[in-house]
């Protein structure tokens, strides 16, 4: 009898328990071993000499506690298979509620594996000691949750194939205050998501269908200290986030990363259900932690409890479902159809940007720890 | 660099893929010292690189870059910001399953 990869004590015992795991033999695992998922990261460029130039003394107390805090990388342990990995029924789960499931896995590996070539990339061409520090020790995190969930996928017979490399990429550029606001809301908006779920099945223990969310606590600690960084960043140049343009971008940012995440939990109904979760509370739950995080730095949150704002995000969920029939239809009707999806889509995210605001007074000090 | 035409140049590089279960990561280092800019393409030549799980693969390759036009390049810069949200993590695909 193989010991199970859920036994062993090291990676190193994990890793040969996968290893000598028996071919699947179930007719439909077969078929699912069969797939081969080609990861497909973007490449990017940026200003690396106006990242040079950033100086960190303004917030230097403040980014030595949290620098030394990431290199003493308190998480280092935690991802690993222990005794808490129970056995995950695949063959035993409905089809659909697998193929979201299965998204959600593929997808969340490919975001880690693109962050961390992204840092390191960073890391590489970077000559500021602090700024390629944080960047390698961010890396490291993501290569560490892409290889974790790479396992999970592994369990459920699907390969993922890292041959894009010899591939034609072509690389696009981001200024750098443009990956300062994206990827800063987006390790604090994947703190509130994974927190969000790992407290909902805390108190409800028998929609775990899977081993993996017991992991999302520590995991999200790291997002938590990756936006932390990013905070400590912002706060080094104030027009940043004080200028009106960049208030504007903000704004922008805020609305468009909220309403692609309400549109997307929207089209995954049966993961959702399987956790016994409301997509729409828990994109209100996600908004309100990640604008209470937000305080720290933006000069605004936006106002999330609006009479105008869920309707109208239901609206442009409304159109996309309305964008995808008509791209399966095909053909002139169908092109019409998508292309009114896209104006309606289009028309109400304005109307999202139409709604005022709410002004925030924003810390001298913006270090947060993780509450929730 | 041309406004318009594209240039082609080699440089050899290091890949470097990690396939194990505490890091899965893809890396290309060129040895040279080159750099990419906006616009440009990279191709690694030779035939796929694979790493098995559990393993770690580094291998010495040669990259054909395409030098991006001018314009090209231009226009990545001013365009390239707009193509931010790719940045974000959703935890899901935006394609439409069922």
């Amino acid at each position: 009898m193989n010991m199970h990869s859920s036994d062993a004590t090291t990676a190193e015992e994990a890793i040969a328990a996968q290893e000598a795991l028996p071919p699947l033999t179930n007719e439909d695992a077969t078929r699912v071993a069969m797939q081969n998922t080609l990861l497909t990261p973007r490449f990017y460029t940026t200003d690396f000499d106006e990242m040079d130039a950033i100086d960190v003394t303004p917030v230097r107390a403040e980014w030595d506690v949290l620098i030394a805090q990431m290199k003493a990388d308190p998480n280092k342990g935690h991802f690993k298979k222990t005794a808490d990995w129970d056995t995950v029924d695949w063959d035993g789960m409905e089809p659909k509620l697998k193929a979201e499931f299965i998204d959600f896995l593929i997808s969340s590996c490919t975001a880690e594996f693109s962050g961390c070539v992204l840092y390191k990339e960073m890391k590489r061409r970077g000559s500021n000691e602090d700024i390629t520090t944080l960047f390698q020790l961010m890396a490291r995190d993501e290569a560490r949750h892409a290889g974790f969930i790479n396992d999970a996928l592994r369990e459920a017979g699907i390969a993922v194939n890292l041959g894009f490399l010899t591939q034609s990429k072509k690389y696009t550029y981001f200024r750098p205050k443009f990956i300062y606001y994206a990827t800063y809301l987006s390790e604090k908006i994947g703190y509130a998501r994974y927190i969000t779920i790992f407290r909902h099945l805390e108190a409800h223990p028998e929609k775990r269908f899977h081993p993996i969310f017991k992991w999302f606590r520590e995991w999200c600690n790291d997002e938590f200290s990756h936006g932390e960084a990013f905070a400590l960043l912002m706060k080094t140049d104030p027009a940043l986030t004080e200028s009106r343009v960049n208030k504007m971008w903000i704004k922008f940012f805020l609305t468009a990363v909220f309403a692609t995440m309400w549109v997307r939990d929207h089209q995954r109904p049966e993961f959702h259900k399987a956790l016994g979760v409301d997509p729409a509370w828990y994109g209100q739950e996600v908004f309100r932690k990640t604008s209470e995080i937000t305080r720290q730095v933006f000069p605004m949150t936006l106002d999330i409890d609006h009479p105008r704002w869920q309707p109208t995000l239901n609206r442009i969920q409304d159109a996309n479902v309305q964008i995808a029939a008509g791209e399966r239809q095909g053909g002139l009707g169908g092109k019409l159809k998508a292309l009114g999806g896209r104006i309606k889509a289009g028309v109400n995210f304005v109307s999202l940007l139409t709604i005022p605001v709410q002004k925030n007074v924003v810390p001298d000090s913006p270090r947060l720890e993780p509450v929730y | 660099m041309g406004w318009i035409t594209k240039e082609t140049e080699t440089a050899p590089c290091t890949v470097t893929i990690s396939h194990r279960f505490e890091e899965l990561s893809a890396h290309v280092r060129f040895d040279n010292g080159t750099t990419v800019n906006p616009g440009d393409t990279v191709q690694v030549q030779g035939p796929e690189i694979l790493a098995a799980f559990g393993e770690l693969v580094e291998e010495k390759r040669t990259a054909v870059i395409t030098r991006a036009s001018k314009l090209e390049q231009l226009w990545t810069r001013a365009t390239g910001d707009f193509e931010f949200m790719e940045l974000c993590e959703f935890s899901f695909s935006e394609e439409v399953l069922s």
